[in-house]
């Protein structure tokens, strides 16, 4: 394993936390000449050289998103960040911004320059109560340092950061249910056209950001853009915070430039499988395809391989399980979770998913049939492209890609239903009293 | 129509317009609420004068002026109040969201609605201590359903439920994003896989066992009467000057002045018969663009492209000539761009025919 250069994690255990610690780990040095000597255009130039991409899920360039925000408006210009991580297996959100807030608030500033922002808003998880104190103390420090508030370090720029406590909800993830929430509303994604870069939140130009992506910047100024491209894959510069959970002897959080072969994350980096032989591993949260061992082997944790092998690095959030699992078990606690966390607006969502969970709680429960699991894949080929958020895809992808590769671990189930050779009366699927 | 969707589609007909319908078995709950916190009649409310008054104090009149003066909208700290609401009540009465939403001047039937989407506002009490266990999709790997099952049968309680001194509630929630300690638990707001020192904690590296939940179920017990609280909120901030566009501040429109103007970026020169051909990077906000050749010590304007241009040529420029551009904005001119050497056009590659 060669040592890394640390981007995001670089003060992790070093108590950043406070402003004093994080300024003699050289944090703020941007908040100077460097940024207020660089026009605009520059700046997201700077970015988008860099060849960072968004780490939240969908790897969109971040300087490509910056260049779409009208400017001259009139309206004010909003950057909202991510911090809703919901998705099972992804936690490095949750860290850094407990371990590093300052960098957060740093990178934000950077954001606001190139932007034109007067008022950003950071929506963080109403789970993660710790950080939300992390960043209010954080917060208090940089005002009262200047950093923050009117005239910043004696210029013209005003910037105002804002947290946002958010309720518990999954899908105020997905970056238009994320405005809907912050405007007070339920948390509904919205469709789209018009994108939130021109019409978002309030109807101004809005700018949702990962909090790891915004983390980034600090770095990316500091040093040069090309020495971060340099660290990454032709097409996504940089490297990636990873979350490596499930059946390894170090789960945790853990720096690594993107394009590290996935063994090397798993045996070098989390020590190993432990419990068993690897079964399959989830590159990119619970929402995506797994990978079966043996095309963990050859797997590259960046965007292009991922996505050449019908999955997606998503947050990078790599989940490994162990041959003592049966896969039907995991997806059925997949099923039970997006069928809740429907936000109940798209009929394929609302009614698919609570109908995918059903049929896999009957499976579990002893009570599958033939042909029931040729009935789910039917069922997910009608979830693409007729909703508004992709939800239902995420519960959709997974069902047809276990039942796919783990075809036997299904049948195994359905075997242990005595009568599972005669057709399933139509009753079992009904939700229950309300039919 | 198929013929067995047709008569279940008349099956339910028949259901639902029957009038002699047997009597519908009632549903009885143990507790008032579901797991999901879906509200019963036979949650006793406090009344509205008995939440307006406990609400109206100056703490809660502060907090409320700041929450206001962060959005452009009043509706959107509806979150925030209505978690101030739960701070108070340790739950949202139904007059509460009355409460909010007149606050947030909103309508009480939309306040009710957002109210119920979010699954962290509680619809009736909980006990002192909330013990959320994570049933997704990591925490189910390491193990989560015994340790719930085990915690289940220590309690004497299912899931949802509140033990009967009102000491503990066991939810089970979706993911709390600290996958790496799963199985990972929630006492009340803090994350905890043991109890260290004295404290609740979540050591890097640790996870919950049937041995540090006993730990931690005895810290509770032992802090029954001071249980520790925190700020829904997480604490104010002091000396933000509020949203631009709040009610009562004056709308500034963003007209970044205050950063240097945008120069032209990435200019490039190639010269081949025709004279040297530029092109650059240009941002909407141009309104005059110059070109300036190196004269021997000094630059010489020798064109002004169109803003929208995408190349310009000069027809006396050849290999080795420097060119630069100069960018103005309104009424600002921006530093000149970087100096291009002219460099020798590479010949066309030639198609191959057949």
């Amino acid at each position: 394993m060669a040592e890394c250069v640390k981007v995001c994690t670089e003060n992790f255990g070093k108590g950043a936390q406070d402003i004093e610690v994080y300024k003699k780990l050289g944090g703020y040095e941007n908040i100077s000449e460097r940024l207020f000597n660089m026009s605009q255009f520059e700046l997201i130039d700077y970015v988008q050289r860099s060849n960072l991409r968004g780490r939240g899920g969908a790897g969109f360039p971040t300087g490509m998103k910056w260049s779409f925000v009208p400017r001259g408006t009139g309206k004010p210009v909003y950057i909202v960040v991510n911090a809703d991580e919901g998705e099972g297996g992804t936690f490095k959100d949750h860290f850094l911004m407990l371990e590093d807030p300052h960098r957060l608030i740093e990178g934000l500033i950077i954001a606001a320059w190139a932007l034109g922002s007067r008022a950003a808003y950071i929506y963080c998880r109403g789970e993660f109560l710790p950080c939300i104190e992390s960043l209010n103390k954080a917060l208090n420090q940089a005002y009262a340092a200047g950093y923050l508030g009117e005239n910043i370090m004696g210029t013209k720029f005003c910037f105002d950061i804002f947290v946002h406590r958010g309720a518990g909800a999954y899908i105020c993830g997905e970056e238009t249910a994320l405005i809907n929430s912050l405007e007070g509303q339920k948390g509904q994604p919205r469709l789209k056209p018009p994108f939130p870069a021109v019409s978002g939140a309030w109807k101004s130009p809005t700018c949702v950001n990962n909090v790891e992506t915004i983390m980034a910047l600090p770095w990316i100024l500091k040093h040069d853009p090309s020495e971060y491209a340099k660290m990454g894959t032709p097409r996504a510069g940089g490297t990636k915070v990873f979350c490596i959970s499930g059946d390894v002897k170090n789960p945790g959080v853990y720096e690594a430039p993107l394009g590290t072969p996935m063994m090397t994350m798993i045996n070098d980096y989390a020590g190993g499988v432990v419990g068993g032989k690897l079964k399959a591993v989830l590159p990119g949260g619970s929402s995506c395809a797994p990978l079966t061992a043996e095309e963990a082997a050859v797997a590259t944790m960046d965007y292009e391989c991922l996505a050449s092998m019908k999955t997606m690095f998503g947050s990078g959030a790599m989940i490994v399980i162990n041959d003592t699992h049966n896969m039907v078990d995991l997806l059925n606690v997949l099923g039970n979770f997006y069928s809740h966390e429907s936000c109940g607006q798209c009929t394929p969502c609302r009614e698919g998913t609570g109908l995918l969970h059903r049929i896999l709680n009957q499976i579990v429960a002893g009570n599958g049939h033939d042909g029931d699991v040729e009935f789910m894949q039917s069922l997910c080929g009608g979830f693409g492209g007729v909703t508004i958020c992709p939800l239902s895809i995420s519960l959709g992808g997974p069902v047809s890609s276990y039942s796919a590769k783990f075809r036997a671990d299904f049948d195994e189930y359905i075997a242990r239903n005595p009568d599972h050779a005669k057709p399933r009366v139509q009753e079992n699927y009904r939700p229950g009293i309300f039919w | 129509m198929r013929e067995h969707i047709k008569g279940a589609v008349q099956e339910i007909a028949n259901n639902r317009l029957k009038f002699d319908r047997p009597e519908q078995p009632q549903v009885v709950y143990p507790t008032p609420a579901d797991q999901f916190g879906h509200v019963h009649k036979s949650q006793p409310q406090p009344s509205r004068e008995e939440v307006f008054a406990k609400m109206d104090t100056p703490e809660t009149k502060a907090r409320v002026a700041d929450l206001l003066s962060r959005y452009p909208v009043a509706q959107g700290a509806l979150l925030e109040v209505l978690w101030l609401v739960q701070g108070m009540f340790g739950w949202v009465p139904t007059e509460g969201i009355r409460w909010a939403a007149n606050v947030c001047s909103c309508a009480p039937a939309h306040a009710l609605g957002v109210a119920t989407f979010y699954t962290m506002y509680n619809h009736a009490p909980k006990g002192k201590f909330m013990l959320q266990f994570c049933r997704n999709i990591s925490c189910a790997i390491k193990g989560a359903q015994p340790l719930i099952k085990y915690v289940e049968n220590k309690l004497g309680i299912k899931s949802g439920e509140t033990t009967p001194d009102g000491m503990f509630t066991i939810l089970q929630v979706e993911c709390l994003g600290s996958c790496g300690n799963g199985p990972m638990m929630l006492v009340n707001d803090d994350f905890a896989t043991d109890v260290v020192n004295g404290e609740l904690k979540m050591k890097r590296g640790t996870t919950l066992t049937e041995a540090s939940i006993d730990r931690i179920i005895d810290w509770c017990k032992a802090h029954a009467n001071n249980v520790p609280k925190h700020d829904v909120l997480g604490g104010t901030v002091k000396g933000h000057s509020g949203h631009p566009g709040a009610p009562g501040a004056i709308a500034k429109p963003q007209v970044p002045d205050y950063a240097p103007p945008s120069p032209v970026l990435n200019v490039k020169a190639e010269a081949d018969e025709a004279g040297a051909t530029l092109t650059w990077k240009g941002a909407p906000e141009f309104t005059k663009l110059v070109v300036e050749k190196k004269d021997g010590a000094n630059w010489v304007a020798v064109g002004e492209p169109g803003v929208k241009d995408k190349a310009f040529v000069d027809a006396a420029g050849k290999v080795g000539d420097e060119y630069r551009m100069i960018a103005t904005s309104g009424e600002r001119v921006a530093k000149p761009s970087n100096v291009a050497v002219t460099t020798q056009k590479p010949a066309p590659v030639e198609e191959k025919v057949g």
